[in-house]
């Protein structure tokens, strides 16, 4: 109850609340309440008109709402005949065949490829093309790829549930579901099931066999047994005094190596010292990497480091990015080394070709033994006009891009709106996102077979390029939203995009974030755009079906 | 319901469970015209209820199979209905609509009963409807559901997503809203014809 004026002059007094009437007329309110209401508005004049009023209002939204002021449009007059579901298995079809040709195409042409050039060994002579096309930096990675893929897939399909469980029931989400599924086909499973161990502690006995994969995450781990098969290890050390027939893949503080790995080493660590022995090559990413004397490594070895000690014995090349790498041991193919100092001591011997960058010039024993002399190329330090002709370019860029947004929103209004509106569905439009930036262009290459497809497989990739172009445009206007509010027209929404683009674009030149927010960016853009897309072919599509006689 | 009241095609409904074509069109005259209805009460356009009864008929065709025949067909359809319209509203909105479950934002006041009165009074179907066109997708679709396809508050909770708690507060937010609409309609004719 609460308390108003009476008109007629009554005194002050308790009545209904207007919930509480409404409640009431709409038999919403407990027995005991409703007793209450009652017998107060028999009593009350004002409160039986107030009930009178809601329920005329209560007829009057009814009467209003059930009176036939429109006919049924001549399109509905017949009753629809075919569900839509047959888009949804059309998606899944589209998805299935394009995870099938991307799994031909990687199996028919690239796993041969990268066969032939593993086997061919080190021979490139640039890095980039060495890590990227050379079996080398991907043989070894495989299992690791399998672990965290499978943890990837089902954390982001866990995710991206959670997110866009209020439109499960969208065809779209599916898709998405049913692209996520194919993508995880792509990748072959590990050959059995592996030794899983997560303990504080872990030691391998010397007698000990595991004939499998070994993952351990454990804050130490010893291996003095033997491993047949990979290891994988996450922790704060490991030890590796024993015999592991496959790879040693690794993300700890300190790793030390003093057995016997007969296939690759690939580890990301503060301090790796390496004094056993490995039987192909060696890729690491580490603050410190010691080769001793009795180190042998039978591929090449890759590695970006701090600094490097290298006494042991590499039987193929060497590519590396360190600060400073002391040379003493030997190198049975080409050196190609990037830094800032390298010393070359004389018991150093290099049989193929040496090639140094850096800031000075190698200090270079003669006494060592060397095919040829050190090869080297000075490195200027970027000097501050470059840096700031970088960022006027930058500049330059961030302006063009404006330019093309205000463009593209003036031209296309509705589209720039709703698309921006697309992008506040973020699991939706991230999985779309993925799903299409992988997608389209194995089903662009796959419309290529055929000369009648070309046209639609350039137009696709085309249309690909441009949205992945766009996405930061729209992930800047929905950033801009965010900052200012919705937008009331489509001047108000460029303006947003241009804040956000700009904050975007600054935020993209913090180092490793800026990678990781221009990837997000462009995933998050690329499936809003896509959405819509998709969205405009669904009420473009006659709607639903051909219709059967009532 | 709106369309219920009278009894339901049990037969037309076994048969169009059945697979039988003529049977499913028979059952679609029969509520085409109310879903229609309701999707133009609850949707911004003609168009879009257009859209909305197509698909929300290939919906209930793919879905008949899970009607159990022992409940009401027409509460079935409407909440398929529902859930077909508040979704559409709901993508189109985004997080734009947001509204706060908060019920003390509500303004609880006892409105002037003879003022409320007034304002109803001499009020045709046509206002109402132009009314109800301004109001805020979640308002809007409360109203339709409570007081065009008669559902309760448990199913009005279930298909807005709100609390059953919070659907009173809707509700009367819902009319507070129309009755606005209403009066600012009034006194755009008043300014417009004085």
């Amino acid at each position: 109850m609460n308390r108003r004026e009476e008109p007629r002059g009554e005194r002050m007094a308790d009545h209904l609340d207007e919930m509480s009437g409404l409640l009431y007329l709409e038999g919403q309110l407990e027995p005991a309440r409703a007793r209450q209401v009652s017998a107060h508005s028999e009593e009350c004049a004002g409160c039986r008109t107030l009930l009178r009023a809601l329920e005329r209002e209560s007829r009057l939204l009814t009467r209003s709402m059930v009176e036939d002021d429109e006919p049924l449009p001549a399109r509905l007059v017949a009753a629809p005949g075919r569900s839509p579901r047959s888009m949804q298995w059309l998606w899944g079809a589209v998805f299935g065949l394009a995870a099938t040709g991307a799994y031909a195409f990687y199996s028919g042409y690239i796993e041969p490829w990268l066969t032939q050039l593993d086997q061919a060994g080190f021979g490139g002579t640039n890095l980039l093309g060495l890590l990227v096309f050379q079996g080398a930096f991907w043989k070894g990675w495989q299992s690791m790829f399998s672990l965290f893929e499978t943890l990837a897939l089902v954390i982001v399909a866990g995710t991206g549930l959670l997110c866009v469980r209020r439109w499960m029931r969208r065809s779209s989400t599916l898709a998405v579901i049913l692209g996520g599924v194919c993508a995880a086909a792509l990748f072959p499973a590990p050959a059995g099931a592996a030794e899983l161990r997560h303990e504080q502690s872990y030691t391998l006995g010397k007698d000990e066999v595991i004939k499998n994969d070994l993952y351990v995450a454990a804050g130490r781990a010893r291996i003095d047994g033997t491993v047949d098969g990979d290891l994988v290890v996450f922790g704060e050390g490991l030890d590796v005094g024993g015999h592991v027939t496959g790879d040693v893949i690794a993300f700890v503080r300190t790793i030390r190596i003093t057995g016997q790995v007969d296939g690759n080493v690939r580890v990301a660590t503060n301090t790796l010292t390496l004094s056993g022995s490995v039987g192909r090559n060696v890729t690491s990413a580490t603050e410190v990497l010691d080769l001793d004397s009795s180190a042998r490594i039978g591929g090449g070895l890759t590695m970006c480091s701090g600094s490097a000690s290298l006494d042991g014995k590499i039987a193929r090349d060497v590519f590396a990015m360190v600060g400073r790498t002391v040379l003493t041991g030997s190198v049975g193919g080409n050196l190609k080394m990037r830094g800032a100092d390298l010393s070359v001591g004389p018991t150093a011997q290099i049989q193929g070709r040496a090639y140094f960058a850096g800031e000075r010039a190698p200090e270079v024993s003669s006494q060592a033994k060397l095919a040829s002399p050190v090869e080297f190329h000075k490195v200027e330090r970027e000097g501050r006009a470059r840096h700031a002709g970088h960022f006027i370019w930058r500049g330059i860029w961030l302006a063009a891009t404006l330019l093309f947004g205000l463009v593209l929103f003036l031209l296309l209004p509705r589209f720039a709106r709703e698309t921006v509106e697309s992008a506040d569905h973020y699991g939706v439009s991230l999985g779309l996102g993925i799903l299409v930036l992988c997608g389209i262009p194995v089903a662009a290459v796959l419309a290529c077979v055929t000369i009648v497809g070309i046209p639609v497989g350039v137009a696709a990739m085309i249309l690909w390029g441009v949205a992945i172009y766009c996405s930061q445009i729209v992930v800047g206007a929905v950033v801009g939203k965010w900052l200012l509010g919705p937008a009331g027209d489509t001047w108000a929404l460029i303006a947003r995009m241009a804040l956000g683009l700009t904050l975007l674009k600054v935020a993209g030149i913090v180092p490793f974030f800026g990678g990781l927010l221009r990837l997000a960016v462009l995933l998050w853009g690329l499936g809003a755009i896509s959405l819509v897309i998709y969205r405009q072919f669904e009420s473009a599509r006659p709607a639903g079906a051909a219709p059967t006689a009532a | 319901m709106s369309a219920p009241g009278k009894t339901e095609p049990a037969e037309a409904i076994a048969g169009a469970q059945a697979g039988n074509a003529e049977a499913w069109g028979e059952l679609y005259q029969e509520y085409a015209p109310a879903i229609f209805r309701f999707c133009r009460r609850a949707l911004p356009t003609r168009e879009d209820a257009e859209d909305a009864t197509m698909e929300i008929f290939l919906k209930i065709r793919g879905k008949l199979g899970q009607y159990d025949p022992g409940r009401s067909f027409s509460a079935w359809l409407y909440k398929v209905a529902a859930n077909h319209c508040w979704d559409l509203l709901r993508r189109r909105k985004g997080r734009q609509d947001k509204e706060t479950e908060d019920a003390s934002a509500l303004p609880l006041e006892h409105p002037d009963p003879s003022q409320l009165e007034r304002l109803i009074e001499q009020r045709t179907g046509q206002e109402v409807r132009r009314a109800l066109d301004q109001l805020a997708p979640r308002a809007r679709m409360a109203l339709v559901l409570r007081y065009y396809s008669d559902m309760s508050y448990d199913e009005i909770a279930d298909a807005l997503g709100v609390r059953r708690a919070f659907v009173g507060v809707v509700l009367l937010r819902a009319r507070h809203e129309l009755r606005q609409a209403l009066g600012q309609a009034s006194a755009a004719a008043a300014g417009g014809n004085p």
